[in-house]
Parts: C-alpha cells; structure tokens; sequence
C-alpha cells in the first residue's frame, strides 16, 4: 500500500522531458530472451528447446498450426501458466531484460504487472468501463482520484476507445461490441503501464472491422510497448508484425523478420504452413 | 522480492514509476499476507476431513465396546442359568401361542356367524363345546407355567448377585491399578455359590420332563374330543391348528434334551457378540429379565419404510421431473419447479406432526370404507405405520429425486434431442428412447440420494411408524406395511436421551448410528459413481 | 403415406394421454404439498389470529408454554392456564374442583422461538465462516493434490450423513467428550458442522461460476491473489454464495434430530437471557420449536385441547422455515435472469 504522499508528482501524463543517453548495453528494456526452453504439462511435452530473442519495440507474432505450443510460450512470459496445476517449465530459462523471471526471487505480481495481456475472449470485469481501466491501478495502490482520471483517459486514447466511450465511463463494460470490449481489455493492460503487452489471439473473436481496429492500434502501440502476438490468421501476422516465430509441434521452427518468414522462409516446413498446405 | 528495474526510463516512454511505484518492502510484507490467508482458507478446508475423520473416531470409540460389554452380557446370561429357564420358558410360550391361536379362530366363527346376523345368545351357545375346549387346553400348562415363574425369580437373583459381584471386582481392579491398595482391601467381593444356585435351578426344573409327559398324554386326549365347528373355514384353520399342536408335542422331548445337554459353562465365543448385533431378531432393552440388542428388526423397518416411500416417490418425481423438463410450458415450469423445491424446506418434525393429526387417521379411515372391502388385511388396526411413515417420506424424498433427474434430463446435449426429431420421432419417443436413456444414471443416482435422505430422516419414522420393535409379520403378504414398525433412526432418537452414558444400551446405540452412517456412506458412494457414469454418457 | 398417417394419429393418442398422466403426477405432488399448507395453516391461524384486533395472538407468542387446567364448575367447562388456575383457586377458596392437566397446552411458544433463533445464529455464523473460507481455499488456492480429493469426498460423504448421526456424534464430542453439556453451544457446533458441506459445496459453485477470465485478467495486470479474489470473485459470487446459504438457514431451523439430546430442553422456566453469569449463557440449554412441536405433537394426547398449541406451534414454525427458503428462491430466481457469463 503506498501513500499518496509517497507518489511523484507529475504533470506530463506520457512524456517525462529527461533526454539520457541510452547505454549501449545489450540488455535492453523490454527485450525477451527464452532459452532452451522445454515446458510440460503433467507428462506431456509442449515445448521443446526454444531458444527465441523478442525484439524490444517491435511486434513479433507466434504463428503455427493448433497445439502447437505458441499460447504455452506466450503465458510463460507472464508466468500465467503458474496458475494451471501440473504445468511447468523442465529446462531453461526466459530472462525479461536481463531477469530470470522464473528464479525463486521474482516477485510474479510485479512481473505481470509489467508484462501486460490481452486474452483470446475479451473479458472485461462486470464493472464500469471507468472501473475496469482504472482497476490495476487501484490494485497497485493507487488512490488520487486525479492521477487515475488522467490514466484512465490516457489509455483510453491509447487503445483508440476514448472517443467512441468519453460520455458513458460509467456504464458497464459488457454493454460495448465485442471490438470495444477487448479494446477496453487492451487499455485496461495499458493503464497499468506494462512494457511488454502479450496478446493471445486478440481478434480471434471479431469481426474484420473491430479486427482492422485493433490491428491498428497495435502498429501504433508498437512504438512505445514491446508486443508478442499469438494469432492463427496469417494476413494479421503479415499485416501488423515486425518478426515471426513459426511454431510446430513445439519447436521453434524459423524466426526472422516477417517479410523474410512470409516471402521467402528458410525452412519447407514454414512455407508450407504459409501457403496453406497444412494447418 | 521485487523484480529489479534494470535501466533508467527511456525517451518517450512513460516510466512506470511516476504512477506506480515498484514493489518496496511494504510488499513483501504482504506477499507474507497473501501466504498467511491461504493458510487460513486451508486450514478451514481441513476442518472438512477432521470433522469426518471425528465423527468416524466418535462413533467408533462409543460404539465399539459394545461388543465387549455385549459379550459379557451373553456370557452372564448362560452363566446365570437364564438361558436354560428360557428353554423352558420357550416351551410355555409356545402353548401360550396356541391358546391365542384358538382364540383367533373363536373370533373368526363369531364373525361369519355376526355376518348371518345370529343373535349373540346363538353365538355362545353353538360355540360352548369349543369354549370348554379351549378352557381345558390352557388350563394343561398350568403346571408349566408354574415351572417357568419359579426358576425365573431363582435365575433372575443369580444373575443380578453375578452381576454385583462383578461390578465390585471391576472397581477394585480399578483402585488396585491405580495403587489404592487400602481401599480395594476395603471393597469386599462376596462370593457368589454359582453351583449351589444353579443345582437348585435343575432341581427345580426336574419335574419338566414329568410336567411334560403328564401335558402331553392330557393334550392328547383332548385332541381326540375336539368338538367341531359349524364354519367350514374356521373348520379348517382348526385342523391346521390341531396339526400346529401335534407337532408342538412331539418336539417336547428334544427340548428335554436341550435341558439335560445344557452347561452353564459351555464357552461363548467372541463372535456371538457381532453376529448377536447383527442378525439378532429381538431388541430388548431395560429389561428384568435379559436385554437383547438385535439391529434386524430396526433395520427391517427403516428398509421397509424406505421401500414404500421410494415405490410411491421414484414413479412421481421422475414423471414430474419429465414432464417440467420436456413438456411443461415455460410458465408453468417457473411456477412448477421453486414450488418442489420449496417443498423440500417443509421441516420434517411439521411433516410428522401432519402425519399424526391428519394422515394416519386418513389412511385407517379409509381402511375402514366399504370401498376397500375386497382387500383382505383391511381395515388396519393402527393408524401409524410402515405405509403412514412411507407416504409422508416420499414428499421428502420427490424434491431431491425431481431436482436432481430435472437437471440430469435438463444437461442431455441438445444435439441428442435435435437428431432425434431430425429422424421424424416425435416428442415421446424422442423422450423415452433418447432423453431418458442417455440421463438414466443421472437419475439413478438421484433416486439413490433420495434414498439416503429417506433411510436417514428421523423425525417422520420417529412421530408416524409406529415404533413398535418387531420384525412385521410378513405371511400377511401386502398387509404387512400396514404394521407398526421401529427404525433406526427412530430408536437412536427415543432412547439416547435415556440410557445410562457408558452402558450396554448406549454403545449398542452409537452402534446402530455406526451402521446408519455406513449405509448412507455406501449410498453416496453409489450415487457419485452413477453421476460420473452419467457424465461420460451425455461426452 | 395413408397407413403412416393413420399410424401417427394412434401414436398422437398415446403421446397425449402419456402426456397427461406425467402433468397429473406433477400436479398431484403440488396438490399434496398444497394440502399440508392449507391444513396447517387454516388450522394453525385459529390458534395464532383473532378476529378482535389486534388480530395477532400476541400472548399465543409472547408466553411461555403453561400446563392446561380443564375441569367443570357450575356446569361450565373451564379451561384455564396453570397461572390462571392458581388465581382461580385464590379467588375461589374452599371450592374443591377436579382438574384433569394437560402439559404444555395454554400459554405460548415465546421461549421456543427465541431458542430457534439463537441456535440459528450461532451454527449459521459458525458454518458460514468456516464453508466460505473453505470453498475459497477449495476453489481459488487449491491444486489438486492428494489431500484436496480427500477434503473433497470428505465433503460429498459429509453432505449425506443423516442429521441424527450429527445428533448423536455432537453428543459423543461435545456433550460427553468436552463436557459441555446439553447446551446452546453444543446445538451450534453440532448444527454447524452438519450444515457446513451444504455450504461449502454451494459457496464453491458459485465461486467457480465466475470465470476464470475474470481471474486471469485480474492477475495479468498485477494484482496479487487475494486481491483478486476480493475484489474481482468474490463480489460476483457473493449473491450466489447468500442466496445458497439462506437455504441453509432453512435446514438448520428446521432440523429436530441433531438438537434433540444435544441442545433442547421440552421445558425451562427462564429465558435464555436469565443466566447468573454470562458465560452460562453458552452453557445453557434452550426450548427450541422444532423439538416443542415433537414434544407437543408425541407426548400429550390429541384431542380439542391439544390441537390449538399443536398446530399454532406447526403453523408458526413452517410460516418462518417457509419464509426463509421463499427469500432464497427469489433471491436466487432473480440472481440467475441478471447475472449471466
């Protein structure tokens, strides 16, 4: 619990003016690095020996055919799959910014807080559209009324809903369209200010508008956020990512930029999940 | 804890920190919080197997030395010569049983003869011959009798200064472990001369066999003058009972036997307590005499009250659970169903007391209408028993029957019902070859619970079975659930407010809570195996 | 086709006069129901309404049950209460009346329903504390081990145990083994621990009823597990978790066998308040309605003296039990039409 007292005063709500210079280390903010990862569910293997480097910035998408362990992996950088009995990684490590995120130390509830996600099925909370934004940071202990407004606000505009809910904050999030309700998900990640966004088929469940909607919004929160995206439908991969990883039966198959992966892969197994012969 | 923050904020990017600050130590304290509610919630979770594990150890621990103080019950009983006056004693009641039996067929005479409108002067005199017959028949086991009353006084003094003896052994056993030596020196035993007692007892019993000899030889003369009587029925029944008594006669020499074979101190095994309690027919307690602590009877009664409800419950609640669940309109269902359920809040004590002020009385009235005069074992002499209590438990058990099959019915995938009417069936054989079928276990198991709840109520059997203790007579046939009965549940209620804490009686009671919860337990575990089987069926 | 159609008319008979005999079974249990209700209550609101007002029989429910005096005098027939018959005989001193006594037939079943209410209280906050805890732990903290699928068919078992097993295991741990006595605390625990699989098997459905999204949402920004729960599952399963345990307010008024040698008295002359110091008040026990109504209804005769404490104390008795299971199935009726995932 912390204090209003305790909290900086600001008066930007996006910009802070402090021009550093940003250390050319090669660990950098939001960068995500899995390494020789297996992972099992009970006795069963999902994924075997991943070894990935998420861009920092950049849209990176997961593509594969079902069951092909890309959701699994998506969950393990939030370590969401904590949640599920039986579930855990045998081998290898993730490292968010250069952190072990599953070494015994990690505080996962400050990790999610920074890695934000959107899920497959919209699920905004039974509260207000006002309430569900401001929701994580209320949990964070947040209490100035002020401070919440203007994130409230803010990650509405950043979600591209501001305009189309300004005037009904205070009406329950599940009386928006489907395409409202995982853009409210998606500020709702936001006000709390992640550096990492992971999505899990976020238009899975929407039609092409809503979807054109949300596709747009993550080329544009690709220059704040690093994004990871999981989706089945390959245009949305093409449209709107920087990289992809293709996965099969667990394996990382290819990763590279997604104009390589999409016009000329390395491996025949991608290009024939990519021209459509299996999948 | 925290999850270090490794470089400074960026340009352009909003640091994390002007809203949020990173976890300090203030988490961590509640991270220790957050452990400290999960212990509490897990805790209570427990409390869940401790409270089952406890009523199992407290059932048990009651319940179990039963066996042992059973087994010294049994064993006093042949040590103190009771067992041998009860041979005896067997043979008397007997006779005494074939005078009511004679009496019986006197009341069946009158009644035809009642019937042919004969006035009663007619009646006694066409019946004197058999009157005297009858007089003269209970008057040969005169000195039986007189056999029985003497050496019972003599077992019963035996017994009891048995008894006392081994109330005072126990408590100086008592203070000599606990290093009292003065005061157990100080408790003195009496002894207790078994074999001068028990002399005496076969002394006074050795005139049996001449009491007998001298019986039969007078009842056997008296068979050969049994006077005949008008009503080719009762006619009969006397000559099945002539017959009862010929065979009567020629087992009295192996109850001499029996007598004359007889030890007091032939050993009884451990095991008689156990099969005592479990296949004993009698439940006799706080008797003078001997107490006898049989579950059969009790159990007989809770099963045959069980029966009955579940006959007249299972047909109404699976047709009503059909019928709201495929048939009713959508009106109707939303009056029909919280209407059963709201059924199942009637207390049971409000439905015992119903019992007792409307439908016991309802049920013996209608006994007595002339509509019902073709039924042979009508009118029904008490009002409350096994059918009385079955029809107020049905109303208990159709709530959980109905609510359980409704939802069984309800979760059949839709797609069975839409293949069905997609073949051209129509709603009923779509119900009977598709809906039924596929929820059959569901329903299944929730007739099983509705047992479980009728076999542990108490308040209904205690208030309107009737509570006599004794097997029903069943070579009445059907008649047999228009008698008064004892259940378990019944008997736990009635008499635990009574016994003495720590006696026979009162372990015998927690035993028969032991084998109630036993039963339901079994039940349950039926039922939950029948929904997992419901659940594969339906995918 | 013509031989299908003639066929089908014959199997439309059928079908409706199926039909009908399962409305008619239907209809006949709520007849059946009715004619308790009816009964009871027809009966019952002679003893507990008057025609002068105030209407309500205040002295039937503000007084202690009282032994019925009946004896003829001047060739009318009194029937007076035992504390009238004492003045009767103050006032006609001298005068020698034969009086045939009936237990527990004048005055009212005050005690009884303050009795009812407290042993209401108690088991209910005990059961409610420890079952919501429980599904919380059950449904949001446990993973499947060993011991969570022992708690579990613990619970199953416990949910179908007969109440008078509950009765007779209170009496074997709390009467006997702690000492306590037939006293109000003994009835709480032991009504309680007999409620409490009821509760936590409906506190956990509920609980489960939210969706996992909601959890998952809640986590993935940063909130910790309890928080969570407290402020995203619990909310929306609350209503669920109430309505649920009304019912079990229901069942534990309503239930005779558990208190019967571990909580009721038939008969005690001061109120549960009149206790010389206050820790007796937990030692104590109390007349409770349900245990009146069997004492009322087994151990007096049935006649026309009887019939008016017999059926006002069964009328007042489901009139509450039956209030409280209609507050839960409306409540509960209205939670489903506006609550949907």
């Amino acid at each position: 619990m912390v204090s209003v007292a305790e909290m900086p005063e600001i008066t930007s709500p996006i910009i802070v003016n402090q021009p550093e210079p940003i250390p050319k280390s090669e660990i950098e903010r939001g960068m995500i690095e899995i390494e020789q990862l297996d992972f099992k569910y009970g006795a069963h293997q999902v994924l075997h020996d991943v070894t990935l480097s998420i861009p920092a910035r950049a849209v990176t998408a997961f593509i594969g055919p079902s069951g092909c362990g890309k959701t699994t992996l998506l969950r393990c950088l939030n370590r969401m799959n904590d949640l599920i009995d039986s579930a855990h990684i045998t081998r290898g490590s993730i490292r968010i910014e250069g952190i072990d995120i599953n070494a015994p130390g990690v505080d996962v509830v400050d990790l999610r807080r920074r890695v934000g996600m959107v899920f497959q099925k919209s699920n905004p909370f039974p509260k207000s559209i006002f309430d569900n934004v401001a929701y994580g940071l209320r949990i964070a202990g947040v209490t100035k009324r002020t401070l919440i407004d203007e994130a409230v606000e803010k990650s509405l505009r950043s979600s591209a809903l501001w305009e189309e809910v300004k005037d009904r904050l205070h009406v329950s999030g599940y009386g928006l369209s489907g395409g409202q309700q995982q853009r409210l998900c998606i500020a709702r990640a936001l006000a709390v200010e992640p550096e990492i966004v992971l999505m899990d088929e976020p238009c899975s469940a929407l039609d092409p508008i809503a979807t054109a909607k949300v596709e747009e919004l993550i080329r544009q929160l690709k220059e704040q956020y690093t994004i990871v995206i999981v989706t089945h439908n390959m245009q949305q991969a093409g449209r709107c990512s920087d990289h992809t990883a293709f996965f099969y039966l667990g394996r990382l198959i290819e990763f590279d930029g997604t104009a390589k992966i999409f016009s000329n892969p390395a491996q025949r197994q991608t290009e024939e999940y990519i021209t459509g012969r299996f999948g | 804890m925290t999850f270090p923050r490794m470089l400074p904020p960026m340009e352009g990017v909003a640091d994390p920190r002007t809203l949020i600050p990173a976890r300090t130590s203030s988490r961590r304290a509640q991270a220790a919080l957050e452990q400290g509610i999960k212990a509490f919630f897990g805790g209570n979770a427990l409390v869940a197997v401790i409270v089952l594990a406890l009523i199992t150890i407290f059932l048990f621990r009651e319940g179990f030395g039963f066996f042992g103080q059973n087994l010294a019950n049994l064993r006093l009983y042949r040590q103190a010569g009771l067992e041998y006056v009860d041979i005896i004693r067997g043979v008397s009641a007997k006779h005494e049983a074939l005078s009511r039996s004679l009496s019986e067929i006197r009341l069946r005479e009158v009644r035809t003869m009642e019937k042919r409108n004969a006035p009663v002067e007619e009646i006694n005199a066409a019946l004197a011959p058999f009157d005297q017959f009858a007089t003269a028949f209970s008057d040969t086991a005169e000195n039986l009798h007189g056999i029985v009353s003497d050496l019972t006084d003599q077992a019963s003094a035996l017994k009891e200064a048995l008894f006392a003896r081994a109330e005072l052994l126990a408590q100086r056993n008592q203070l000599e472990h606990s290093a009292a030596q003065a005061a157990a020196a100080k408790i003195i035993v009496p002894e207790v001369d078994r074999t001068a007692a028990l002399a005496s007892l076969r002394e006074g019993s050795a005139n049996f066999e001449s009491v007998s000899a001298e019986m039969t030889a007078q009842l056997y003369s008296l068979l050969a003058q049994a006077p005949p009587l008008p009503d080719p029925a009762a006619q009969k029944a006397f000559e099945q009972w002539k017959t009862r008594t010929r065979e009567y006669l020629a087992g009295l020499p192996a109850a001499s036997e029996k007598l004359r074979t007889w030890s007091p101190d032939a050993p009884i095994p451990w095991y008689r307590s156990i099969s005592s309690f479990l296949f004993g027919r009698e439940w006799v307690t706080a008797s003078f005499w001997q107490d006898w602590y049989g579950i059969i009877p009790l159990l007989v009664g809770s099963i045959l009250v069980s029966i009955v409800a579940l006959i007249i419950a299972v047909p109404l609640g699976v047709a009503s659970a059909v019928y709201v669940s495929e048939i009713a309109s959508s009106h109707e269902k939303r009056l029909i169903k919280p209407y059963i359920e709201f059924i199942s809040a009637i207390p049971s004590v409000v439905l015992g007391f119903f019992g007792i002020a409307v439908v016991g009385q309802a049920v013996r009235t209608a006994s007595q209408s002339s509509f019902f005069k073709w039924v042979s074992f009508f009118p029904i002499s008490e009002r409350l028993n096994i059918f009385t209590a079955g029809c107020l438990l049905a109303l208990m058990a159709v709530p959980t029957i109905f609510t359980l099959s409704e939802d069984a019915l309800r979760n059949v995938p839709r797609g069975f019902k839409e293949a069905s009417y997609a073949l051209g069936a129509n709603r009923l054989q779509t119900i009977g070859r598709v809906l039924v079928p596929a929820s059959l276990s569901g329903i299944v198991s929730a007739v099983l619970l509705g047992l479980g709840r009728v076999i542990g109520e108490t308040m209904v059997v205690l208030l309107c079975a009737g509570n006599r203790i004794a097997i029903p007579d069943f070579t009445q046939g059907l008649g047999s659930i228009f008698q008064p009965v004892h259940t378990m549940t019944g008997i736990i209620a009635q008499e635990m407010g009574e016994v003495v804490r720590g006696s026979t009686h009162y372990r015998a009671l927690f035993m028969v809570g032991l084998v109630l919860f036993t039963i339901t337990l079994g039940i349950n575990y039926l039922a939950q195996k029948f929904v997992t089987r419901y659940r594969m069926s339906i995918g | 086709m013509i031989a299908i159609a003639s066929n089908s008319r014959r199997v439309r008979r059928i079908e409706g006069v199926i039909f009908w005999l399962l409305r008619l079974a239907t209809y006949f249990i709520l007849a059946c129901a009715t004619y308790i209700f009816l009964d009871i209550g027809i009966k019952g609101s002679r003893t507990v309404f008057t025609s002068t007002p105030p209407f309500i029989n205040l002295p039937f429910l503000t007084e202690p049950p009282q032994t019925l005096y009946v004896f003829a005098y001047e060739g009318k027939k009194m029937t007076l209460s035992d504390r009238q018959f004492r003045q009767w005989k103050v006032e006609h001193a001298g005068t020698e009346v034969e009086a045939s006594s009936i237990a527990y037939s004048a005055g009212g079943i005050w005690p009884c329903i303050v009795g009812t209410a407290l042993l209401v209280i108690g088991s209910m906050a005990l059961a409610l504390g420890i079952g919501i805890s429980s599904a919380i732990y059950l449904s949001e903290y446990s993973r499947n081990g060993r011991l969570i699928r022992l708690v579990r068919i613990a619970i199953l078992n416990l949910a179908g145990v007969p109440s008078i097993v509950f009765g007779l295991f209170g009496f074997g741990l709390f009467v006997i083994f702690f000492g306590w006595n037939v006293s109000l605390i003994a009835g709480w625990f032991t009504l309680g621990l007999m409620v409490l699989p009821a509760i936590i098997t409906a506190s956990e459905e509920s609980l489960r009823a939210v969706p996992q999204g909601l959890r998952e949402g809640s986590l993935a920004l940063g909130a910790s597990k309890w928080q969570t729960i407290r402020k995203n599952v619990l909310p929306y399963a609350m209503p669920g978790i109430l309505t649920s345990s009304i019912l079990g307010i229901a069942r534990v008024a309503g239930e005779t066998a558990p208190i019967m040698f571990t909580a009721a008295y038939a008969m005690k002359d001061e109120m549960p308040w009149q206790v010389a110091h206050w820790t007796d008040f937990f030692f104590q026990g109390v007349m409770a309605l349900p245990y009146h109504i069997y004492v009322v209804s087994s151990k007096i005769p049935q006649n026309e003296y009887t019939e008016r404490v017999q059926y006002g104390s069964a009328f007042v008795f489901l009139f509450l039990v039956m209030l409280i299971a209609l507050t839960s199935i409306v409540l509960r009726e209205r939670s489903r039409s506006r609550l949907s995932w």
